[in-house]
């Protein structure tokens, strides 16, 4: 069985090697951020000055809550506004489903930056002044597509005659949305949602053109101060790489430690 | 239940003012020319002679070019670790994904800009060629720098997309092709690849619209020489000010990957019509 | 559910009504042009908070002015100025806030803004060439035709700019930077195209500092403070600024029209005129200072930027240009210049 050892070893290799190669650059990433001089190639020692420095930088905290409570309050706004939209949409006639779901792919098929500049085109034509209102919006109008999307396979799969059968039993419209309709696709809306929020969150091109007066996203920092060499942006980077991590393991771990409970509980 | 249906009304308001007008205004400023005032203005197709001056053709064909090989690229590695990710076990599934999916969700500037440091002359890159005893090499600013910073940002989405179809694939299919008698060979090329084709068409929509349009990557690792019409576009809009030249740049540049989308959906519909799969979609 | 919409509808209050509150002055600057402990100095002196907005290019400036934002100061270079007086989009100065004694006489009353009403300078200096001494020889170093020596191919960084590029192109050919006649545009064009095509230069803006102070090529074209923070880092590095001539150049503080606070845009430039927001800008960012007094103390045997080749801003060489602004000339250029890139 020579061929299949052979075999493991190169797949194994392989693997390996895609790993390194997505991981080198973060890695070098946090570990020069903690570099005791101003260098990204030459390691001097340990330090934190960098994370000091990042926490006294005005410009670099101010960028940072403008990225979360943007990302948080488009990513609300988006999420209600795709739902209802979804749901008016999978009972709308053919001709209008049609319609709207063709213009709500542009915004997804679109290079972001034809999206970009057709909304900075907007905000000057109407002589809107460009800054932290015209950054939420854009990250609205941009977001809103992707919860469509989540949400309206979830409300194909609906059983038509659940609502019909809770407007029987004497539920308002309202109720019988509320409380019938949006569990059965919740999975769909809190998909929706995540992608809205990752996608406001990392956003670059679109902010870039849409925002101004000195207001400013992770993204757009980072590209204003990539011209230098300045360590701090390796301290941001790895909070967040740090944050993600940390994130992602605990959303993957926990249906796993719920199974073990319920196995627990199961004896 | 027909009340239901005017939910979409507000959405419909909404997308007309900010989906449809930005587009109309793109037309407009294409087709117009007077500066940046919508009160003046006369209807002109200069915008569009000036950009079929040979130098700029040439920006667009090399951003075509550079989209293409990215995508090959990303094809030819990609697919080899989606199948292998595939076939692993399903423990070793969700971990390998989520190796690989967790730097998708960092930054991509800040991916990139990780990148300048390492490709720089005295970075990890040239310390590591100096050790095996090669002469260090420019690096940055250079076509391999860029088109290393695009496969590394589009890769993941490739492997995703393939893996996605990859993993549905119906295991009976593979045992009942082995049953008829075919080698491990035969099956994957008749059988799996087939299969997976709706996978792989999916992965380059993924990675060929940004790629076409992006500017970030080639302003981080390329230098100002490398212009691709994604820099070309933001260059008209950001620094030169001349938005009707930029606008038609945009919806020439938009034509073609909507053109380009067009034939991915047929090839799409017909690998679905020959083997009745639905397409590998993410969602 | 409803506890928490109503928390975010009380955070949404209070971001949009933040903004409204506080008196705000809104400063659009260079990138890294400024030792940004006197921002925050400045708001607690006056009781006003700073929206600090950074550019990298007069360009990009001033589209930004075109797409509707409205700024309270601005910090355009020479020509730029000349424009924005040209289409009335500036409001003068008030001298009884402005105090221009301490400004050294012969960067004032330019060409641009004679009798300086409405611009006060900030940063001056001129456009050299930075070069490996370890690499150079004094022999090579021509003119600006030692950027098209073979000898360097591959190993040049260029600037990024139309207006420096074909400054330096202009010079080389012997005409004035601000030619107007198309045939020596031609010959720029040509020049600049020539270069592109034998020597391979890499296109770069501010990471030409940190490059060159890491050593990373043998020549590029730099401002001079850009320059003088180099030779400060880099000892192997020297500045050469040809006979043939350079452009000198002058950023100045201005006041649009449209300004929201023109008080206090005319306590901010006079802030920085002093003598203590001149000495920390120009040890922090390294351009030349305007301010007489602090000019002397840093070209003093114990000063800072004693010896510094690139702080001492050349002066008397009658090919020095200063730039001037022309519409025409603008389009032209920033059309030649992307083709140039682009081949």
């Amino acid at each position: 069985m020579v061929g299949a050892k052979s075999h493991k070893v190169l797949i194994f290799a392989l693997m390996a090697g895609i790993l390194a190669f997505f991981y080198m650059p973060i890695i070098s990433l946090m570990v020069f951020s903690f570099n005791d001089s101003r260098s990204l190639t030459s390691w001097s020692g340990f330090s934190l000055q960098w994370y000091e420095a990042l926490f006294k930088n005005r410009e670099m905290m101010m960028a940072i809550t403008t990225t979360l409570s943007i990302a948080l309050m488009s990513t609300f706004v988006a999420t209600i506004l795709g739902t209802l939209a979804a749901i008016g949409v999978s009972k709308s006639k053919r001709l209008v489903k049609e319609l709207v779901l063709s213009v709500n792919n542009f915004p997804i098929l679109n290079p972001e930056i034809v999206t970009a500049i057709g909304l900075m085109l907007l905000y000057s034509s109407l002589n809107i002044q460009k800054g932290y209102l015209t950054m939420l919006l854009a990250h609205i109008i941009f977001s809103t597509p992707y919860v469509i999307l989540s949400v309206l396979p979830k409300l194909r799969r609906l059983d038509p005659d659940i609502a019909e059968a809770a407007l029987d039993l004497g539920a308002t419209p309202l109720e019988a949305l509320w409380k019938v309709i949006v569990p059965m696709i919740l999975p769909g809306i809190i998909s929706g949602a995540l992608i809205a929020f990752t996608m406001s969150f990392d956003d670059f091109v679109i902010s870039y053109f849409v925002s101004g007066n000195g207001v400013k996203n992770i993204s757009i920092l980072v590209y204003t101060m990539s011209k230098r060499i300045n360590p701090t942006i390796n301290a941001l980077s790895t909070i967040l790489v740090v944050i993600i991590t940390a994130v992602l393991l605990i959303v993957n771990l926990y249906p796993m430690l719920n199974k073990k409970k319920e196995l627990k509980e199961a004896e | 239940m027909k009340g239901y249906a005017s939910l979409v009304k507000p959405y419909i308001v909404w997308m007309s003012l900010f989906i449809v007008v930005p587009m109309l205004l793109i037309v407009l400023y294409a087709f117009t020319t007077s500066g940046n005032e919508l009160i003046s203005f006369r209807f002109t197709l200069d915008n569009f002679f000036r950009f079929f001056d040979p130098v700029f053709i040439k920006v667009l064909i090399k951003s075509l070019e550079v989209a293409l090989i990215t995508t090959i690229l990303c094809i030819i590695i990609g697919y080899p670790i989606a199948y292998i990710i595939a076939n692993a076990s399903e423990k070793s599934q969700t971990l390998l994904i989520l190796l690989i999916t967790l730097p998708m969700w960092i930054n991509m500037l800040v991916r990139t800009y990780a990148w300048i440091s390492i490709l720089s002359d005295g970075g990890l890159l040239n310390s590591l060629l100096e050790f095996i005893g090669l002469p260090p090499m420019k690096l940055m600013y250079t076509d391999f720098a860029v088109m290393l910073g695009m496969v590394y940002n589009f890769l993941p989405f490739m492997i995703i997309s393939i893996y996605t179809v990859l993993a549905k694939l119906d295991k009976a299919l593979i045992h009942a092709s082995h049953d008829l008698g075919a080698n491990p060979l035969q099956t994957f090329l008749r059988v799996v690849l087939p299969l997976s084709l709706p996978g792989v068409i999916s992965g380059i929509t993924l990675v060929f619209l940004p790629a076409v349009s992006t500017f970030v990557i080639p302003k981080f690792l390329g230098g100002g020489q490398y212009m691709l019409i994604g820099n070309l576009i933001e260059n008209q809009f950001i620094t030169v000010g001349e938005w009707n030249f930029g606008s038609a740049i945009s919806l020439i540049m938009a034509f073609i990957i909507m053109a380009s989308m067009m034939m991915t959906r047929k090839m799409d519909r017909d690998a679905s019509e020959n083997t009745g799969n639905e397409g590998g979609k993410l969602w | 559910m409803k506890k928490l919409s109503m928390l975010i509808l009380v955070l949404v209050f209070i971001l949009t009504g933040c903004n409204s509150n506080e008196k705000t002055l809104k400063v659009f600057n260079w990138g890294v042009y400024i030792d940004e402990t006197l921002i925050e100095e400045f708001e607690e002196e006056y009781g006003v908070r700073v929206v600090y907005d950074t550019f990298d290019s007069n360009e990009s400036m001033y589209t930004k002015l075109m797409s509707g934002e409205v700024y309270d100061v601005l910090v355009p270079s020479d020509y730029m100025v000349q424009r924005l007086i040209d289409e009335n989009l500036l409001q003068p100065l008030d001298k009884s806030v402005v105090n221009m004694a301490n400004v050294m006489p012969h960067v004032m009353n330019q060409s641009f803004d004679p009798n300086n009403q409405y611009s006060a300078p900030y940063f001056w200096g001129n456009v050299g060439i930075i070069y490996d001494t370890t690499q150079v020889d004094e022999a090579d170093l021509t003119g600006w035709d030692v950027l098209l020596n073979t000898k360097f191919k591959g190993n040049v960084y260029f600037y990024d700019s139309e207006r420096d590029a074909f400054m330096v192109a202009l010079k080389a050919l012997g005409y004035s930077a601000n030619s107007k006649d198309d045939a020596e545009l031609q010959a720029a064009f040509d020049w600049l195209t020539q270069l592109n095509s034998t020597m391979d230069p890499i296109y770069v803006t501010d990471d030409v500092i940190d490059n060159m102070i890491a050593g990373n090529k043998a020549l590029a074209i730099v401002y001079s403070g850009d320059a003088a923070y180099i030779l400060d880092e880099n000892e192997d590095m020297g500045y050469f600024v040809p006979e043939q001539g350079t452009n000198v150049w002058v950023d100045s503080f201005v006041i649009p029209a449209n300004a929201e606070n023109p008080e206090m845009a005319n306590a901010w430039i006079e802030f920085m005129l002093s003598e203590d927001a001149q000495t920390r800008n120009t040890l922090e960012v390294g351009y030349t200072t305007v301010h007489q007094g602090v000019w002397e103390a840093m070209i003093a045997e114990d000063g800072d930027y004693a010896g510094n080749t690139a702080y001492e801003v050349r002066l008397g060489n009658p090919n020095d240009e200063i730039f001037m602004y022309d519409e025409v000339l603008k389009v032209k250029m920033a059309d030649l210049w992307l083709k140039v890139k682009a081949q």
